[in-house]
């Protein structure tokens, strides 16, 4: 009689689950991926910690002036003293709360386009949105409404450079509507003028558009007319983002089904009623992402202002390092800080842009 | 009987659209004319008042017009040019200096921006998880800070916290690297070596002629051939074996130290290492996310076909995948190219003497002829990118979906 021998056990499944599973198939799942893993993460570690340890253990903190900078790690007492300059340049100190009404005006009327009722959302936000520019100069500049008179050498920082890429981007929005119907309308006088002011705009370095601004547009005004270096590079960035939305819109009206074109055709609504009421709404929805984007890419070129001696965030900066009471080499605390305040505003944009297009998605998704 | 008077009414009704009795500004034809007509007036009173505003401002002004400034001396010295350059030579001349310079740190950044962007936008894929963050970091960080900011970073921040002349980082005694630059060796051909230069040439036709034929070849036969060792072995080794041949009609000019400088040898300035890294560098991180977008519009389906046909891991990247997301990728380029160039203005905030620096910068200000400056300035910019348009076009053409 045989003797019955079981059969070995199987070896436990390798487990496909939990922390240890996860290690496995993500960073070290053969020779070459542990020996990068081990690598990256040597480096990591070793030079987080010396970061961490400058920015912020053996930081200073508190003082107000260069003295008060005496340990190994980074003087944050250095933005700490130039953050009015940085945030509201050579403003009055007095009548910063303009600056703040201008940018809390700029938020309200960002948030009413998200929370308003749906049927009075787009009455209500567009005519805000297109008066806000010209209110902001006016409690900005305060000649209008009574106020002590700002010069615009004063106004700077990095306030600056969001104000004039909101005033930029919300006055080019009408101009580049008209120029995309332009591109896309049958009558060909009107549609090669289009093409033409369009792929100017998009074609040409915005620096030289600048030094046009600053040095050519002076010409173009009738003698005698004193027009502000401010606003005439206003001017020029208007006409710089209505070449560059116009192109965003003509992709929207691109994206919308044919048959709303047609429908609103058979509805017997006029040019401008079709336009309006069934397109428009349906292509801001739709070009939101685009818009955002090219928002974001107008806010990284206002840093461009600095190279026609506009004291914006990064002019600011290059003033407060060669301070004479500063000369203690905070080039690496400055660099970071403007890094970061750009970056936290450029970075939250393009999450918004990217929960809008995830949020479009799905409302198309039949 | 019902369909009957339907037609009826149908054509009575175009009849009376052909033969419109309505107002003529109800006409849409009448009307498109009226608007176009009404949108020339416009446009010709704009540009007739800004011409003779123009004209009344520059008489005013007593300043000069037209181009006759460009045979006069220039009377400045630019930086870095890559043909010889003084300070008696003219406008002309100190604009083709800045055109040649633009097209250098272009080509530059060009060329370092899609290396990054490659490594970038593939490493998205990587099956490493750290990889994949190093890769999102990158992009993320970089895509998200103002260029102008990262041109000064890498000016004021990294470059000039390098260790100066006497204390250069050094390879071998032929790589220097110090604070006022980047020196490296230089070969001077003598006598005999234009035949090693036109070896390099016969190498470049030969490497693309086997390219060809292999490819005949294995569709006829279905046998590999391995192009790129032997391509690697044609371009190194024809040149290397007419230069021993030929006895090496080179000489080696080294970077000597003299006095305060290093001599010698090809030096490259820091404005011109700080604008390339940055150019190459953001616009690298907007071609890692356009590759990472082609190689994601390719369905994954493909991906299980190539690896069930039973092809490794790399060559179903290389021979699938990428080829597929270059539909997507190369249009993408072709704008992150011209941002690029038009970005490469930026020279003017660190002082890098390319075209816009030269021209719109420093000729301006002397002649104070803003228009003609300006106009020559951005005349080229719209040539440059007009060649990087129709080049990468034709690109495009060749990657693109052959469909019959």
């Amino acid at each position: 009689m045989r003797e019955f021998k079981p059969l070995p056990a199987q070896p436990a499944p390798v487990k496909t689950q939990g922390a240890v599973a996860w290690l496995r198939d993500n960073l070290f799942y053969s020779p070459v991926s542990s020996i990068v893993t081990l690598f990256f993460a040597y480096f990591f570690i070793k030079y987080s910690i010396a970061m961490f340890d400058w920015a912020l253990l053996s930081a200073d903190w508190t003082g107000t002036t260069e003295k008060d900078c005496t340990s190994e790690g980074a003087c944050w007492v250095f933005i700490k003293a130039w953050s009015q300059q940085f945030f509201y340049g050579s403003y009055i100190e007095s009548e910063i709360w303009r600056i703040n009404l201008s940018i809390l005006l700029l938020l309200a009327v960002i948030v009413m386009s998200f929370t308003l009722p749906k049927n009075i959302r787009l009455k209500v936000t567009i005519p805000a949105f297109l008066l806000l520019p010209f209110i902001c100069i006016a409690i900005l500049d305060g000649r209008i409404l009574g106020l002590t008179h700002v010069k615009t050498d004063l106004w700077g920082g990095f306030s600056l450079n969001v104000l004039m890429a909101a005033a930029s981007i919300i006055v080019a929005f009408p101009f580049s509507f008209l120029w995309s119907l332009g591109r896309r309308s049958d009558m060909a006088f009107i549609r090669s003028v289009s093409i033409i002011f369009i792929e100017f705009f998009r074609g040409v370095p915005v620096l030289s558009l600048f030094f046009m601004g600053s040095v050519m547009l002076p010409l173009f005004f009738a003698e005698g007319t004193n027009v502000d270096k401010l606003i005439r590079v206003w001017i020029v960035l208007i006409f710089f983002m209505s070449g560059y939305m116009a192109e965003v819109f003509r992709g929207g009206f691109q994206a919308i089904p044919r048959g709303q074109y047609e429908a609103a055709d058979s509805l017997g609504l006029g040019y401008w009623q079709k336009i309006l009421l069934i397109l428009l709404p349906q292509v801001i929805k739709v070009s939101m992402p685009n818009i955002l984007a090219t928002f974001v890419m107008l806010f990284k070129n206002t840093t461009f202002l600095l190279i026609i001696g506009i004291p914006e965030l990064v002019q600011t900066l290059q003033t407060a390092l060669s301070n004479s009471y500063w000369l203690g080499g905070h080039t690496l605390e400055g660099y970071l800080f403007v890094f970061a305040v750009f970056w936290a505003s450029c970075f939250s944009m393009s999450l918004l842009s990217s929960h809008i297009e995830r949020k479009l998605d799905t409302d198309n998704r039949n | 009987m019902f369909k009957e008077k339907t037609t009826e009414e149908i054509q009575a009704a175009s009849r009376i659209a052909g033969t419109s009795k309505g107002a003529v500004y109800n006409n849409p034809r009448y009307r498109a004319w009226f608007y176009q007509l009404a949108m020339m007036l416009g446009l010709l009173y704009f540009f007739y008042s800004i011409i003779s505003n123009t004209l009344g401002n520059m008489e005013a002004l007593g300043a000069k017009t037209g181009f006759s400034f460009l045979s006069a001396a220039a009377g400045y010295d630019v930086l870095m040019s890559l043909i010889s350059f003084d300070a008696t030579d003219t406008y002309a001349r100190i604009f083709v200096v800045g055109f040649l310079n633009t097209v250098l740190v272009s080509v530059i950044g060009i060329f370092f921006a899609t290396v990054f962007g490659f490594i970038f936008g593939v490493a998205h894929f990587s099956h490493n998880w750290l990889i994949r963050k190093v890769a999102i970091t990158y992009v993320e960080i970089f895509r998200n800070i103002p260029l102008l900011l990262q041109v000064f970073f890498w000016y004021f921040a990294v470059l000039s916290a390098l260790p100066g002349t006497r204390e250069s980082l050094s390879l071998g005694e032929a790589f220097f690297l110090n604070v006022r630059g980047f020196y490296f060796p230089r070969l001077i051909g003598e006598g005999g070596s234009w035949v090693v230069y036109a070896s390099i040439f016969v190498a470049i036709f030969g490497v693309f002629f086997l390219k060809h034929w292999a490819k005949k070849n294995q569709e006829k036969t279905g046998e590999q051939f391995p192009v790129f060792y032997t391509s690697l072995g044609i371009l190194f080794g024809l040149p290397l074996f007419f230069a021993l041949v030929t006895g090496f009609p080179f000489t080696i000019e080294y970077p000597v130290l003299k006095g305060f400088n290093y001599t010698g040898g090809i030096t490259v300035i820091p404005e011109l290492m700080a604008l390339s890294l940055a150019l190459s560098v953001y616009t690298g991180a907007f071609i890692a996310e356009a590759v990472r977008a082609g190689i994601q519009a390719v369905p994954h389906g493909q991906t299980e076909a190539a690896r069930s046909l039973g092809l490794k891991e790399n060559r179903v990247m290389s021979l699938i995948i990428v080829p597929q997301a270059m539909r997507v990728i190369v249009p993408l380029l072709n704008s992150e190219y011209q941002s690029l160039v038009k970005n490469s203005t930026l020279a003017a905030a660190i002082g890098y003497p390319d075209l816009f620096n030269v021209f719109v910068g420093t000729a301006l200000n002397q002649t104070g002829q803003a228009i003609e400056t300006i106009f020559m300035t951005v005349v080229v910019y719209f040539i440059l990118n007009m060649i990087i348009s129709f080049l990468m076009n034709r690109f495009n053409s060749s990657v693109a979906l052959v469909t019959r």
